[in-house]
């Protein structure tokens, strides 16, 4: 170390001694100096402590604080990649130096000749720029500058010697592609197999001196085949059928009917929806229900047992809407991309201005990229969105060009069609129905039409008709649980006075001649007694209804009196969507009808009658007018109630202020305006009506552009949300604008996507569907296949499915998962059932586990000289358990099985506290338990202990690969779970019925849960113990047993 | 994959948490804890105090003068800085509604509400200074737990768990005492595992509940479980799974599932002594406040912890408050009575924890930490309420390797931002983690392409604070 230049002795010395103080508090710099200095033998301590302190600190740093040597690719470059490249990489060289290029860098720019001295770091400007304290020389010149620690890891670097590894001399994207990123080319099949994937394996085999293990016996291959296409144990008669077939086609007759078992599809969509993360809640603080997510589970489970090629599979899944649109199901896929948590507090509770909610959103894009590109891709894009992918070639920019493509999505409830005949008409209405809210000029030029005018007249007789037919009730007494005084006026409305309550509810008994009745219309009307004339008593004039309720009784008795359901509530006028008359009949006191700023004036509110009975006329109506949560002192001011008998669907919606003004100007005064403006009104109330005649929508819980606003905060986007890149991923460093695009490093693959409308969000889902199912693109294929065989073999041929990068594993049989990827893209036509029955077909499949020979030269039995041992997943282990015992139930789909109690107020549904779950106690031989797991309700934050201990994921991050440990709550959860222990009581009771000796006991037990005859021994000790504990406590022993939990 | 992670992972399989213990003493003696290790450990076991809900930093520890001068005034703190609240519009200046007084030798201010703690303060070593990165109960609390806003990650428990396992064959390294009210914002998900292997997820003691520990025991009313029926079970399952296994000699799996009933079995054992609190003295128990309703819940956690942390549980985390808009530290409404209850619930006994702690000689090598996922608002929410603040709130350590009497950081003279001496979540664990002797940067597992640390690519471990 030779120091001789004061100056970089300065330089050098700043450097580190920020870092020191960054890093030892200041009393013990000099303990460590002390320390050092001992350790730095030879060197003549005392000059250079005389020298400089600062020196000192350099020389103690160097000693001390950095043994480790500092790597180029995993230290430096990230460095440079954050703050140099913008400037002087690829695109831009700002005064000729570049610092992506080993060759350039080390040559420097125009001004300051070599800019990195190997081994001399205060020599190279590179690190006299980058650690200069004056603010007009230091680099970089704007932006955030390079930390202590940066700097320090640089300078030792260059200290070091500048190592600079061939392999990295240029930028990624000029150096050798990745395996997973070369173009898909079809390798050479070796000789000597009849299928392929034996080839290619038994090849590999025979380079390392390995031969495959022998067959696997047929009771191990029929419980192996079983559970991995259905995740269920084949039944004592089916193995025995399948062990004593003698037609050499048994196998295939067996592989054929488990592939066309819906029991397949539902096991297979269990895979499917680790990946996608599926889960029947939202997630984080408030876990509110998503009661609209198992539509999508459904969808998959179908997709599989249909055997959906894969390339609509994905293209579904990603754009379906855009794509498919007259497939009710290809909307239902999008589930796929809300299938993640959400935070409901960020996004609905947190003011919308705030940083927090922004991020939210930022964040919750973020999670639908990762997912989509994760489980197509087997890439970790989500780490290119603080800074360039710091292994694989994705950069910031094409990260948030992925997100752009998101960007005019939100999760929330869809509506769909589950019948394609009403999907279509829906599409044709709601065309027309967007064409009338903004009319064009052809539209408006059919207005004046026949057909239009005959229209506009037939509506405005019956709508004469109409308010004729609303007929006042006769109101007995009105009472105010608050206190207020309500007196009779001559019109028969009512009049509140004196106290003004917080809260209040007026409670109306009132009868009506018999008859039907459809709906009542409350009226809300102005009176000068009242604060701004009303119709409210608030003093500006307002009133809030939180609920509107109604109830029949036979008799003056309140007594079983029957509410009555309302379909729909409307106003002539809302104070905006979230205050309109649908939340008064919503069952939340927290929301709420009411009318600001239109005070003053009349207003009514029509609630429709779900099946409107005939009432007979001693029938007392009961009518609650509440007025119970949120502003204070908010009653209504003077109010009327009627009542019609006519249809529900030939109710007309309250008519508007400025329609009820032009229907007072006589006719022959109308103007064109008028003219329009009423025709409009009268088609636009037939299209709803008309809509509203079909057969009421499903909803799943998707993306969606369209949805109604769950308070102030969430609310769809009319346009896509422009997004930007941000530095270091901070929203307070917003960089350029980012269009829709996606990754440039997927060979063969154009970098853009061919949007059709930019402005129209589903086409940028559709270009990215396309671009994703391409045939060219070689990573969904290998991506797919290699999931595929993962999920047979309990490995993938690369053991990281979803991350195919550098940081991912190497695939143990490259050319074969290529030629797995073409076969299945091309020959296969995408079809998973055809990969399915390759896979399983093979020799190397269905090799046995019991072997050996391997275990020295490839202990992780990566080369596949026998097959695996897996355990039973979670969902195999409660399924199967159900199976045994004869009561599981197969119905297949429909609403998740609550599979715990919801104690307490069981306000969970809406977001109580999840702390309200009880699996525990919750019924074992309740309906909901007997279900299949798949079809269980998962709640993320509270997940079921029993499947938790198994290794079950949670929700609470993608899965594509389970963990299988071996923990002592397992072994308690198998002894002590009172699900497990029920079932053994009906196992046991099964088995009782049939045989009555301990002996034969044993023996049927053996057979029904291990599938086998029992041994001398074993049969012997079973019956004794079940002599001495009972058959119960046998059936339970069993199902502990290794031999059960394992599949050889 | 490193072979650490190897090392661990095959570690892993045989079960480190709850399960495999008898592997810790191999754990612990094994290459790669060294390698964790750059110092001695100065504590041995922690046991950590999460208010849950955002303790209101300036109605118990940061005492501003400013608040009571503009008490009713427009809340504008002159930097031009936009002033925004999470869940509502930024109300006026509010002071305390508790008295503030100085205490010990220290001279820390304390709020009349914590008379218990304002005893101890000159053992505790106080972050004054602590960062959020959200305002929001959910992401704060897992950035606070595990290290990242989102869900997912494993949290600083089962991160310790997997690198040191427990103290002792019969515990499990990382238990959970949820509030009896029910279970933390974030539900189990506050305990979780994560990636790692679910064997250090924590476990979760019920102290409330009959049964404190789920699957514990069979259910009473499978009464054909008898004592002798459960040993007879046991010694037939462990020769039909030694025979099975023999044909199978190459699967250590199956080896250590028959050890993972064995350790089951001496957990089952070990429970009730460890959960009763039968054996401890009349005046214990006054110490953490079992005598009264109030303090009765939290101050038998708090015992708990300690008999927990006495026979080798390595991190016992006790939560004072549930998830959910009551019973917590999420005081929107009124602050005198809302934070007045959280505050007498968990006073006397955390108190009575470090007292306890100290007598026994156990604050030696056991560190104890006091904090919560953010603070409040200097002004009100409402009229009597506060919003939630991530901009500043406050935590102390106090006990193993820690200084006595200190305050570190400041925030500004409002306390409405951290402004000297920022400490954040990362630092929080980075600290906590150097304590037991883990370069924080060096405890890292290989997930979805990335070596996941828990303090994700930041942390300083804050020495200002430490001996």
């Amino acid at each position: 170390m030779i120091v001789n230049d004061a100056d970089q002795n300065m330089l050098r010395a700043m450097a580190t001694a920020r870092l020191l103080r960054s890093i030892v508090p200041k009393s013990q710099i000099a303990f460590i100096v002390q320390r050092c200095s001992v350790s730095i033998a030879g060197r003549p301590i005392q000059r250079v402590i005389k020298s400089s302190v600062a020196l000192t600190l350099y020389f103690v740093f160097a000693a001390c604080a950095m043994s480790q040597q500092v790597d180029y690719a995993r230290d430096v470059r990230p460095i440079l990649q954050e703050h140099c490249y913008k400037c002087h990489g690829s695109k831009t060289q700002e005064s000729g130096l570049r610092l992506d290029v080993k060759s350039e860098a080390l040559k420097g720019g125009e001004s300051f000749g070599v800019s990195i001295v190997a081994g001399k770091a205060m020599d190279s400007p590179l690190i006299q720029f980058v650690s200069r304290e004056d603010a007009d020389l230091q680099m970089p010149p704007e932006g955030e500058r390079l930390s202590e620690a940066e700097i320090t890891t640089l300078t030792k670097w260059v200290d070091e010697g500048a190592n600079w590894p061939e392999q990295f001399a240029r930028p990624t994207e000029d150096t050798k592609p990745h395996w997973s990123l070369t173009p898909l080319r079809e390798p050479g099949v070796p000789n000597g197999a009849a299928n392929p994937i034996d080839a290619f394996i038994h090849a590999r085999l025979a380079e390392n001196k390995l031969v495959p293990a022998p067959e696997a016996d047929r009771r191990t291959l029929i419980r192996r085949l079983t559970y991995d296409l259905t995740g269920l144990p084949p039944n004592s008669e089916e193995a025995e059928g399948f062990i004593s077939d003698k037609d050499p086609q048994a196998y295939e007759k067996l592989l054929t009917r488990l592939l066309s078992s819906p029991r397949y599809g539902e096991h297979w969509a269990r895979h499917w929806l680790d990946v996608a993360n599926y889960a029947d809640t939202h997630g984080n603080d408030h876990d509110y229900a998503r009661p609209n997510a198992w539509p999508y589970r459904d969808y998959v489970i179908s997709a599989f047992n249909d055997d959906k090629p894969y390339a609509r599979f994905v293209q579904e899944q990603v754009a379906g809407d855009s794509l498919f649109p007259g497939d009710p199901q290809a909307t239902v896929a999008l589930g796929f991309v809300a299938a993640g948590p959400w935070d409901h507090t960020l996004m609905v509770t947190v003011r919308e201005d705030t940083v927090d909610h922004h991020m939210s959103q930022n964040l919750d894009r973020d999670n639908m990229v990762s997912t989509v590109m994760g489980t197509f891709q087997s890439l970790t894009v989500h780490c290119a969105r603080c800074h360039d992918h710091k292994f694989d070639p994705i950069s910031q920019r094409e990260y948030y060009s992925l997100q752009a493509v998101f960007a005019g999505v939100d999760r929330a409830d869809r509506p769909f069609d589950a019948d394609a005949r009403t999907l279509l008409e829906r599409q044709g209405l709601l065309s027309e129905q967007r064409a009338l809210r903004q009319p064009d000029a052809a539209l408006l030029a059919t207005l004046d039409s026949p057909e239009v005018k005959q229209k506009v007249a037939t509506w405005l007789e019956r709508r004469a008709r109409q308010e004729k037919a609303w007929a006042t009730f006769e109101v007995m007494s009105v009472v105010s649980t608050g206190g207020a005084t309500l007196v009779k006026q001559a019109d028969g409305s009512w009049f509140a006075s004196g106290t003004r309550p917080e809260h209040d509810t007026y409670i109306v008994a009132a009868r009506r001649p018999a008859g039907k009745l459809s709906a009542i219309r409350l009226e809300v009307l102005p009176d000068e007694r009242l604060p701004q004339q009303g119709p409210g008593r608030w003093e500006n004039g307002n009133f809030h209804l939180t609920e509107f309720r109604a109830f029949a009784a036979a008799s003056a008795a309140t007594e079983g009196a029957t509410p009555l359901v309302f379909v729909r509530a409307s106003a002539d006028y809302d104070e905006g969507p979230a205050i309109s008359a649908a939340q008064a009949i919503d069952g939340r006191n927290e929301t709420q009808w009411g009318v600001h700023p239109r005070y003053g004036e009349r207003h009514e509110a029509i609630f429709e009658i779900k099946d409107p009975s005939e009432y007979s006329d001693d029938t007392t109506f009961t009518f609650l007018l509440e007025h119970q949560a949120g502003a204070v002192g908010h009653g209504i001011g003077r109010f009327r109630l009627t009542a019609s008998d006519e249809l529900p669907e030939a109710i007309i919606k309250p008519l508007s202020a400025e329609l009820a003004t032009i229907l007072r100007v006589p006719v022959g005064e109308r103007t064109i305006v008028h003219r329009q403006e009423l025709a409009l009104t009268v088609l636009r109330s037939e299209n709803e009506r008309a809509l509203n005649a079909l057969p009421p929508s499903q909803f799943v819980y998707a993306i969606t552009r369209d949805f109604p606003p769950d308070g102030e905060n969430f609310k769809p986007s009319p346009r896509p949300r422009s997004i930007h890149l941000l530095v270091r991923g901070e929203l307070s460093k917003p960089g350029d604008l980012i269009g829709p695009g996606t990754l440039g490093c997927v060979p063969e693959m154009p970098s853009e996507l061919a949007i059709a409308n930019v402005e129209d969000e589903s086409t940028r889902r559709a270009a990215l569907a396309l671009w994703l199912s391409d045939e060219h693109n070689a990573l969904t294929w290998r991506s797919i296949v290699n999931r595929v065989w993962g999920w047979h073999f309990g490995r993938g041929l690369c053991d990281s499915p979803n991350d195919f990068g550098k940081m991912g594993g190497e695939p143990s049989h490259r050319e074969l998962l290529d030629w797995l990827a073409i076969w299945f893209r091309d020959d296969a036509k995408g079809s998973l059932k055809a990969l399915h029955r390759l896979i399983v077909t093979s020799e190397t499949w269905k090799q046995s586990t019991f072997a050996n020979h391997g275990a020295l030269s490839d202990s992780d039995n990566r080369l596949l000289w026998r097959q695996n041992r897996p355990r039973l997943s979670a969902e195999e282990m409660r399924d199967t358990i159900l199976a045994l015992s004869g009561r599981l139930d197969l119905r297949m789909g429909g609403p998740p099985a609550q599979q715990f109690i919801s104690r307490g107020d069981a306000t969970f549904m809406p977001g109580g506290n999840p702390a309200f779950l009880d699996y525990e106690h919750f019924d074992p031989d309740a309906p909901a338990a007997r279900r299949r797991a798949i079809y269980r309700f998962i709640f993320r934050t509270v997940p079921d202990p029993f499947l938790d201990a198994l290794d079950c994921p949670d929700g609470s991050a993608a899965t594509p690969v389970r963990g299988a440990s071996t923990t002592a709550v397992q072994a308690f959860v198998m002894m002590n779970d009172s699900f497990v222990i029920r079932q053994c009581e009906h196992i046991a009771a099964c088995i009782a019925a049939q045989d009555n000796t301990p002996e034969a006991q044993a023996e049927s037990a053996v057979q029904l849960i291990l599938l086998r005859d029992a041994r001398g021994a074993e049969r012997t000790k079973l019956a004794d113990f079940i002599q001495r504990h009972g058959l119960v406590n046998a059936c339970q022993l069993l199902l502990n047993t290794n031999e059960f939990l394992y599949l050889d | 994959m490193n072979t650490t992670q190897m090392r661990r992972e095959f570690l892993g399989t045989l079960g480190t948490g709850l399960g495999g213990i008898a592997l810790n003493a191999l754990l612990r003696r094994d290459a790669f804890a060294a390698a964790l290790t750059d110092h001695a450990p100065k504590a041995k076991r922690i046991i950590q105090l999460f208010m849950n809900g955002g303790a209101s930093q300036c109605d118990l520890f940061d005492y501003k003068p400013q608040l009571i001068a503009r008490h009713g005034q427009k809340f504008d703190p002159g930097s031009g800085e936009r002033v925004e609240a999470s869940v509502s519009l930024p109300g006026a200046v509010m002071k305390s509604p508790f008295e503030w007084v100085q205490h010990g030798q220290c001279g820390r201010w304390v709020s009349s509400v914590l008379p218990h703690l304002a005893e101890h303060v000159d053992d505790m070593a106080f972050l004054m200074a602590m960062q959020s990165k959200s305002n929001v109960h959910g992401p704060a609390s897992y950035l606070h737990t595990s290290g990242f806003l989102l869900p997912g990650f494993p949290c600083a428990g089962a991160w310790i768990s997997y690198a040191l396992g427990s103290l002792a064959d019969n515990v499990p390294a990382f238990v959970a005492l949820p509030d009896a009210k029910g279970l933390p914002y974030n539900g189990r998900s506050a305990f979780t595992s994560g990636f790692l292997p679910a064997n250090h997820q924590g476990t979760i003691i019920n102290a409330s509940a009959a049964q404190p520990m789920t699957h514990l025991q069979p259910p009473a009313s499978a009464t054909h479980i008898t004592p002798a029926s459960r040993s007879d079970s046991l010694s037939l399952l462990q020769e039909l799974n030694a025979a099975h296994a023999a044909e199978r000699s190459d699967d250590s799996r199956l080896g250590a599932r028959i050890e993972s009933y064995q350790l089951a079995a001496r957990l089952q054992l070990s429970a009730p002594e460890l959960l009763s609190l039968a054996d401890e003295t009349e005046s214990t128990r006054k110490l953490y406040g079992l005598d009264q309703s109030e303090t009765e819940d939290f101050g038998k956690r708090c015992l708990l912890a300690r008999r927990l942390v006495e026979r080798g549980v390595r991190f016992v985390q006790v939560w004072s408050g549930q998830g959910g808009g009551a019973d917590n530290w999420d005081n929107h409404a009124d602050i005198a009575k809302e934070l007045g209850i959280a505050a007498r619930r968990m006073d006397q006994p955390a108190a009575g924890l470090l007292t306890d702690l100290k007598a026994r000689g156990l604050l030696d090598d056991t560190l104890l930490v006091w904090t919560t996922e953010f603070g409040r608002m200097p002004f009100s929410q409402d009229t009597t309420g506060r919003d939630h603040n991530g901009g500043t709130f406050v935590s102390w350590f106090a006990g193993a390797g820690v200084k006595r009497g200190v305050a570190h950081g400041q925030s500004d003279e409002w306390s409405w931002k951290a402004v000297e001496d920022v400490t954040t979540s990362y630092d929080f664990h980075a600290t906590i983690l150097h304590l037991l002797g883990i370069d924080h940067k060096k405890l890292t597992f290989r997930h979805s392409g990335i070596d996941r640390r828990l303090t994700d690519v930041h942390g300083n471990v804050i020495f200002e604070i430490l001996t």
